[in-house]
């Protein structure tokens, strides 16, 4: 198992840019991070509001989209060292629950028997009518697109 | 007993794999855990290019597929 945090290379800093240009894990100022939250909040706000199949709903995931592949492309934030390995018991864990979620998606794909063997979208999708509900998913689902940027 | 309806069956299965994900999560996160964390193991997977494509994508497609339609 390693589980070794010590920034390596130039794997940890990638893209063109030198180590001393990426940037930071934590914006500069609290200032920059409140106002990057408040925007955050105000657009998944905006963005829950959007009618489903419409142009509206359809920017408002293709924006969000299209920012954070320009930043990863063009100028990755300092990046979370990844693991050199995993451990394959503790990893065998994650794989076994996947398997066993994608198994029983698939089944109520397979079946098509709405609403006797709902998909997981089936259950979810009524969950998210709800304004606010949809806006915190849709902040939750940007927050964690800034994450995987910086992994 | 009346027989539990094929749908809250559905519903159980799902609601118990994904409590099993959070619980696996809160394990990861003690300290000399060997299971990896979510963030490790996606971290791994995101090493080479195009893992990190691929994940990106996936992110991307579950806002599509949850927001937009």
């Amino acid at each position: 198992m390693a589980r070794d945090r010590t920034p390596t290379a130039r794997r940890d800093y990638p893209g063109r840019w030198p180590r001393y240009l990426a940037l930071p894990r934590r914006p500069a100022h609290a200032v920059l991070a409140v106002a990057v939250g408040a925007g955050l909040i105000v657009y998944a706000w905006f963005d829950g509001a959007a009618v489903p199949f419409s142009l509206g709903a359809f920017l408002g995931v293709v924006i969000p989209g299209a920012v954070l592949g320009l930043i990863a492309v063009g100028r990755p934030p300092e990046r979370v060292p990844p693991p050199e390995e995993l451990d394959l018991t503790g990893m065998s864990y994650w794989v076994i629950c996947l398997a066993l979620f994608f198994e029983w998606e698939a089944s109520a794909w397979r079946d098509s028997s709405w609403p006797w063997h709902p998909s997981f979208t089936n259950l979810l999708a009524p969950l998210l009518v709800p304004h606010l509900v949809k806006s915190v998913a849709i902040l939750v689902w940007l927050v964690a697109g800034w994450a995987l940027v910086r992994r | 007993m009346p027989p539990i309806p094929t749908r809250a069956i559905t519903i159980i299965g799902f609601l118990t794999v994904v409590a099993a994900m959070f619980v696996l999560e809160f394990l990861a996160r003690r300290p000399g855990s060997r299971i990896p964390t979510v963030g490790q193991w996606l971290g791994y997977l995101m090493r080479p290019k195009i893992g990190r494509v691929l994940i990106l994508l996936g992110w991307w497609w579950l806002g599509w597929h949850y927001f937009a339609r």
